[in-house]
């Protein structure tokens, strides 16, 4: 995107706060300062003829006072600027979150979530930025031209000999400004690894405590850090280059009227009065002149910001980044959508073929996938690690995005199918499920409003209801980060509840066994049983639930390499043999061993 | 909001601590940014001879010498300048490197509580992002304002050398503006600290659920999720705006002070003109030092508002560093060499406020001898593991590793002797080899490709495109949760400790990898003392002793064949029970 579609785009979202920002920024930057340059040169040139009497001077003094008070005034209004760009840096985060909230959910961001958060911080940041500083050109141009005029007027000649040689500096130094977009971009990424680090490590802090490997886990940290240093230091070092030279040409500059203006000065045809004029403009142009280079170089590297931006909300049109929408800084949030049931398109059929899924990179995957659930019955998958259950799973309800096949829901074919396999249809329980920083009510509901949902039910169906009891809190149990103050089996069955809470006429369930005794695991599917009409496709190696399925799926490498009933499959799979005798034929080896 | 009081000393210890290793450095900087500081100091005095002279006649050479000579210094000031930046830059980033190492450092050494109340997200603000701002403070804060308030003061003492009132005038606006910024500071200070916090909260609210996406979606929960987002995104939006306006305003006043001072010095030079005490070209330099000095108050100013920033940083630094771990570092008895013995002594433990999640739980493994323990899920089992590792202390009783109490023990020889291997594995966005070792360089890569040799790991092993060296994807990208755990298991194997605990360790695996996994786990065993929670027969099956669990106490414990051959036990109900698969505590129709 370039990045006057980035300003046209953005800067429209509030235009009278985008306007106020032109308007503080252009006169208490840009148009007021050039005001008092006039009156001094008044005031010098009033105080060297001492032509006027000393009351006049003061005159002058007055009006500069006053000048002040009005570009203090601006000043005031130029908070609009930091404002404005919070809001547009809440609009593009709210655009990009829910643009991966509406991503195929198990491959949602291509980056870890660590590196994603510095993306959402620094690099919605700097678009803001960027926008905010908008006017800054039009301010300059604006300088440039009238104090040009003013200047000329006074000494056409000394004007070009001091200005050219000062601009045609300014511009060798903007181009130089291509080579910022390369440190800058090497920067960001090395930031992004630094806080990437700190996430799986503050993500992962039981496991290193258990490993006492805290100090080394540091060192590696101070590895990534000091690659870090020296992008930044490339980085910063050449904007302050860049920066600081425009700024010292006034100067020079100074330096040059000097040399150019010796002759008339000595003769009086250039008085201390416009010197001090051509100086004072000096000053602030050559600020301005620095701003242009600043601002060329926001310029070419905003386009990072913007692809890193755009690469988290993955394949599709950038214009999605800045696509206007509420923000809900002020008055009411939106209302969430009711509770709804499924209707007439309850399930009978679904229907699966051909699907594929290849995991880039790897090529691993699972191919060209076939199996029928009819209604009221329960599917087992089942098959050994790495054998693609859980991306069969997972491309079926378009958390991942299937490469090729076909899904149809009695009979329909289904285009879309992660926006249809949700809840009235279909609900879902992870293999590893993820809780968040709130209650458990609010982790079970999310949102759901709890007098229009059976949520003791729920509970219930997911042998939750003991848990409740032993909790701090019961229900209102602030379950901490990732739901640690819970235990794996509680986090297992919370989620279970969160998807029981759901009316579905599908459950899909993603090996439950890991985190629950067996005890547990046969009452849940006695509870799932109970309810009628209940379809259910579940990923296992458990007996309980092999012995419960009305059809088994065996996976290996990636295929469906048998599919039946357990009896037929003992009988006729050679892989399902293996599965189900595989821990027999190893006790023996164990106690052969022991 | 939290109200950590920031001292002086508090700004003097960061700085000692952080600047100190690089004083040579820090001195370099110091003695660039007096040179440019005396140069600017001496630019407007060569003006005035100009002015002066070109007025009386001097002879055009003089003055294009006097013209160069200022162009000199011109060219001068920008190559210090650059050089002044580059180390400014290096010592800032070399110092908040330090500190970011230090504070990731110390909040992996915080107790498990507390990261149970903190979301990484939000600690990757307050470890990165606190620092980030403090980068400023330490690279060129106390130089700049050092910098800038020597030039003020070289303004004034050279403009009370051409008249008193004038440096007087001068120097009370100064004054009186940077005071009057100081008063501003106070009150923005609180505001940025708490804008800070809530771009904290959201950011860490942020990373969670952009980690629980797979959750959100098929739960139907988008809507939601985005609402809580506009919740926390308006809460940030208030408070900046709020801090924002507050820094304009302080601004707005220095801008207007520093012109009435510049008014009132410059109204009193024109009457010293008129009177014939001074010359033109003192007028002029008189509007040049006040010209000169707005840069350096402003300057001042807009440091103040990095300072008010970076003091808002520093309370949270601050409040960060005096978390202290509730469980100090033993003195460091020494435990006893080889395989330990593992002791449970009356144990009861709550996690905070809960009801006690282990009541009076006692038993006691010899060393080289494995424990099952089985039990419902929140029975207590993983808390046992955690006690053991001292994670946390029991409230009551004690945990003894080869007889010694866990407290007297320091923690890093309980991290060598103590391996686990738990159902979670978190990967981190390293290389392999990386991942296996948690960075220890010293493990020979043999080693490694032995122990994935061993784990059956050596197929998943060949489609490494860069052997160990690749890069996994964050969040274990391109590893099933499988590969995963026998990932974990590699992870132990590589170690040499001498009591091995398996939390669930197979859960994930299928029959047909576990068994491969069997004869890895005789070896890890051999000579070991292990403690093994397992949901499968075939696990348990190794366990000399058997623990039962339920609700936080200790049920049944006893030698495991014993117990499997008496009927009216309840391992053997759970047998029964399970058919082949092990562990409910309770009987049930």
């Amino acid at each position: 995107m370039s990045p006057w579609k980035l300003i046209t785009s953005l800067g429209t979202f509030h235009k009278w706060l985008f306007f106020l920002t032109g308007f503080s920024v252009m006169m208490s930057a840009y148009i007021l300062p050039l005001v008092p340059g006039l009156i001094i040169q008044r005031f010098f040139n009033d105080l060297s003829d001492n032509t006027s009497a000393g009351a006049n001077s003061w005159t002058f003094l007055g009006l500069i006072v006053a000048v002040g008070v009005a570009r203090s005034i601006t000043m005031v209004l130029g908070a609009s600027e930091p404002i404005f760009h919070a809001v547009v840096g809440a609009l593009l985060r709210k655009n990009i979150f829910e643009r991966i909230l509406t991503h195929p959910g198990a491959r949602s961001v291509p980056v870890s979530s660590g590196e994603a958060v510095s993306r959402f911080r620094d690099d919605a940041n700097a678009i803001g930025m960027f926008l905010s500083w908008t006017f800054d050109p039009i301010g300059q141009a604006l300088m440039l031209v009238l104090s040009l005029v003013v200047l000329i007027s006074i000494d056409p000649l000394l004007t070009i000999g001091v200005f050219l040689p000062l601009l045609a500096i300014v511009a060798l130094v903007s181009q130089m400004g291509k080579r910022i977009e390369r440190f800058r971009k090497a920067n960001q990424e090395a930031i992004g690894n630094v806080t990437g680090l700190l996430g799986e490590m503050f993500g992962a802090v039981q496991a290193v405590k258990a490993a006492g490997a805290e100090g080394r886990v540091v060192g590696h940290f101070r590895t990534i850090n000091d690659a870090r240093r020296r992008a930044t230091l490339n980085d910063k070092v050449f904007n302050e280059f860049l920066e600081s030279v425009s700024t010292n040409l006034a100067n020079i500059g100074t330096g040059l009227i000097l040399l150019m203006a010796a002759g008339q000065i000595r003769e009086g045809a250039f008085r201390v009065g416009d010197f001090a004029l051509f100086v004072s403009y000096l000053g602030g142009l050559s600020v301005a002149a620095g701003f242009v280079g600043q601002y060329l170089t926001q310029w070419r590297q905003i386009g990072v910001s913007v692809n890193r931006l755009t690469a988290l909300m993955q394949d599709v049109p950038v214009t999605d980044l800045t696509r206007h929408g509420p923000v809900y800084l002020h008055g009411p949030y939106p209302d969430l959508p009711p509770v709804t049931s499924i209707g007439v398109d309850a399930l009978e059929l679904l229907e699966v073929r051909g699907l594929t899924y290849r995991y880039p990179g790897t090529g691993r995957g699972i191919e060209d996938i076939a199996f029928t659930l009819p209604r009221g019955t329960m599917t087992v998958v089942t098959g050994r690690i790495g054998s693609g259950k859980t991306t069969l799973v997972r491309t079926l309800q378009g958390l991942l995005l299937s490469d090729s096949g076909e899904i149809s829901w009695n009979g329909r074919t289904i285009d879309a199918p992660d926006t249809f396999f949700v809840p009235p249809r279909s609900a879902y329980t992870p293999q590893s499920p993820r809780l968040f920083s709130e209650s458990l009510r609010d982790n079970i509901l999310l949102g759901l409003p709890e007098d229009q949902v059976d949520l003791p039910g729920a509970l219930h169906a997911a042998v939750m209801e003991r848990d409740i009891d032993t909790l701090e809190d019961g229900l209102e149990t602030m379950i901490g980060v990732r739901g640690v103050k819970l235990s794996g089996g509680q986090v297992q069955r919370s989620a279970t509840a969160r998807m029981f809470v759901r009316p579905a006429e599908l459950y899909i369930v993603d090996d439950l066994s890991s985190a629950l005794d067996v005890d547990t695991e046969r009452i849940l599917w006695d509870r799932l049983f109970a309810r009628s009409g209940i379809t259910s496709l579940v990923v296992s190696h458990r007996r309980p639930a092999l012995q419960r399925a009305d059809r088994i799926i065996v996976m290996d490498g990636g295929r469906v390499v048998g599919q039946g009933t357990l009896t037929d499959l003992l009988r006729i799979s050679p892989e399902m043999q293996r599965l189900w005798h595989g821990h027999y034929d190893d006790d023996e080896e164990g106690d052969d061993d022991a | 909001m939290p109200t950590v009081r920031i001292s002086p000393r508090d700004y003097w210890r960061l700085l000692a601590v952080y600047l100190k290793p690089q004083w040579k450095l820090v001195g370099l900087l110091t003695l660039l940014l007096l040179s440019t500081t005396g140069l600017q100091l001496v630019s407007p005095l060569i003006l005035r001879q100009f002015i002066d002279r070109a007025l009386d006649g001097t002879a055009l050479n003089t003055l294009f010498f006097i013209a160069s000579l200022y162009i000199g210094f011109a060219i001068l000031i920008q190559v210090i300048k650059l050089f002044e930046t580059w180390s400014a830059e290096y010592v800032g980033w070399t110092a908040t490197n330090n500190l970011r190492a230090d504070l990731a450092l110390h909040v992996l050494g915080l107790d498990m509580s507390f990261h149970n109340a903190h979301t990484p997200g939000n600690l990757i603000e307050r470890v990165d992002g606190d620092v980030f701002t403090l980068g400023n403070f330490f690279s060129r804060f106390i130089i700049n304002v050092l910098g800038n308030l020597l030039l003020t003061i070289g303004v004034i003492v050279l403009l009370t050398r051409i008249d008193w009132r004038i440096g007087l005038t001068v120097g009370l606006f100064a004054a009186i503006t940077i005071t009057a910024l100081m008063i501003f500071g106070r009150f923005t200070s609180r505001r940025f600290m708490a804008a800070r916090e809530a771009s904290a909260e959201l950011m860490g609210f942020l990373e969670e659920r952009i980690g629980g996406t797979e959750d959100i979606r098929s739960a139907g929960a988008t809507a939601y999720v985005i609402r809580r987002n506009h919740e926390f995104a308006r809460e940030y939006y208030r408070r900046h705006k709020s801090a924002m306006i507050l820094g304009s305003a302080s601004f707005s006043t220095s801008n207007l002070l520093t012109v009435i001072g510049m008014v009132v010095s410059l109204g009193v030079a024109a009457t010293l003109y008129r009177d014939g005490a001074i010359t033109i070209g003192t007028v002029f330099v008189v509007f040049q030092f006040t010209q000169l000095l707005i840069q350096p108050v402003e300057e001042i100013s807009r440091q103040l508002r990095d300072f008010q920033q970076a003091t808002a940083s520093i309370g949270r630094i601050r409040e960060l560093q005096a978390i202290q771990p509730t469980l100090a570092d033993g003195p460091g008895a020494a435990l006893p060499t080889g395989p330990l013995a593992v002791e449970f002594d009356n144990v009861t433990f709550s996690y905070g406020l809960d009801q006690p999640i282990l009541r009076d739980v006692s038993f006691r493994i010899e060393s080289r001898q494995v424990l099952g323990i089985v039990g419902r899920t929140g029975s207590g089992k993983s808390t046992i593991t955690r006690l053991l590792f001292r994670l946390y202390d029991p409230d009551e009783g004690a945990v003894r590793l080869g007889d010694v109490d866990l407290r007297e023990v320091k923690l890093a020889d309980i991290q060598t002797r103590v391996a686990l291997v738990t159902q979670e594995i978190q990967l981190f966005h390293a290389t392999v080899r990386d991942n296996l070792t948690l960075f220890d360089r010293s493990i020979p890569d043999t080693r490694i490709e032995e122990a994935l040799e061993r784990l059956g790991l050596h197929e998943w092993r060949a489609t490494l495109e860069d052997g160990l060296v690749t890069m996994l994807a964050s969040g274990g990208g391109g590893v099933s949760a499988g590969e995963a755990q026998l990932l974990a298991f590699a992870r132990v194997f590589l170690r040499d400790p001498d009591v091995v605990i398996l939390d669930e360790a197979s859960s994930r695996l299928d029959p047909s990898t576990e068994a491969r996994l069997e004869r890895a786990i005789d070896t890890l065993f051999a000579g070991r003392t292990a403690i093994v929670i397992a949901h499968r027969l075939a696990t348990i099956e190794r366990a000399h002793e058997v623990l039962v669990m339920a609700d936080g106490q200790v049920v049944e414990h006893g030698d495991r064949e014993t117990l499997a051959a008496d009927p009216t036990s309840r391992f053997a109900e759970m047998l029964r029970a399970g058919h082949d698969l092990v562990t409910s505590t309770e009987a049930r129709p």
